[in-house]
């Protein structure tokens, strides 16, 4: 966090000391988001605990493919917004432009994976957890459980993701207006903080989902 | 090339070979209980995302406490809310026909 800041409100000692506030606050948004995905970690534990064999029954109509594939492309989203920062931290806003419209695009990709593909392919399946669910038989309740934590943790991850493209295309548009330079990129970490810790989430959310309950 | 950028591709290789370690660990013959071990792999990802992607060796020393607090509470409201299923004993009652 070498930047300076081009321009310094009065209530901070030094640019640097403004920029450093910046990126605190990002973390400590962050450490609240943190505690926002727990209830929802802590209602895998419980379910499964108590309906093991439903809950892996459900897990295992989940398709495993495209949820490893939408691993892979965060990850790699992650990685090309990261090589953005430190291309910026160079100076090179040209190939800041280009690495955030890579993350921007496999961000995409990924939510059309997931919901264009996915979950249309779950609800043709009937696996939406209403009246007309597909599996029957004892472990009809289990699965049902594992299905409302897959649609409910699928769909706050994917908001997620939405205001992150929101946030991605932000800085392209300030970048694009030469905002952003060698001694100025406070907001460009801030978002690419955002930016990993939804990928961070999926990392979790993926065995989860798909790998927990596939060999029991 | 740029050390930094190295550094990064190198922890995006791990992060693949990771992810490869637990796709191919979740066909494992495992005990239903012991499954969420399919996890750790997971855990060393996050790992690696943070200090990678996220930087968190760098910077003001906030940046690390605001992570550490937010790992603390995670850790506490996970392990409260988890104490009652994992030590709760149902006992099984035999119903009997009153007549």
């Amino acid at each position: 966090m070498s930047e300076v800041s081009s321009t310094q409100e009065f209530q901070y000692s030094s640019p640097r000391h403004q920029a450093e506030t910046a990126i605190s606050g990002m973390w400590l948004f962050l450490a609240t988001e943190m505690l926002f995905f727990g209830p929802l970690f802590l209602a895998w534990i419980y379910s499964r605990h108590w309906n093991q064999q439903g809950f892996d029954a459900g897990a295992r109509q989940t398709e495993v493919i495209v949820g490893t594939v939408n691993t892979v492309v965060l990850v790699t989203s992650s990685l090309i917004y990261s090589m953005g920062v430190t291309f910026i931290e160079g100076g090179g806003t040209r190939r800041l432009i280009q690495c955030c419209i890579g993350a921007w695009l496999l961000g995409l990709m990924f939510l059309l994976l997931k919901f264009g593909i996915e979950w249309r392919h779950d609800f043709e399946r009937r696996l939406f957890p209403g009246s007309d669910f597909a599996i029957d038989g004892p472990l009809r309740d289990g699965a049902r459980l594992f299905f409302v934590f897959y649609f409910l943790g699928t769909a706050v991850h994917g908001l997620h993701m939405l205001v992150g493209l929101i946030l991605v295309g932000w800085i392209i548009l300030r970048a694009r207006r030469n905002e952003f330079s060698s001694s100025y990129y406070t907001p460009v970490i801030a978002v690419g903080l955002y930016w990993s810790f939804v990928d961070m989430v999926w990392i979790i959310l993926y065995p989860l989902i798909y790998l927990v309950g596939r060999g029991a | 090339m740029n050390p930094r950028l190295r550094h990064l591709l190198l922890a995006w290789e791990l992060l693949l070979a990771l992810l490869a370690i637990e796709f191919g660990a979740s066909f494992l013959a495992l005990d239903r209980a012991a499954r969420p071990l399919v996890l750790v792999p997971a855990a060393l990802m996050v790992a690696v995302v943070s200090v990678a992607f996220m930087d968190i060796r760098r910077g003001p020393e906030t940046i690390r406490l605001c992570a550490a607090a937010g790992l603390l509470w995670l850790c506490i409201l996970l392990g409260l809310g988890s104490l009652d299923p994992m030590t709760r004993v149902i006992h099984h009652v035999r119903t009997t026909n009153i007549k």
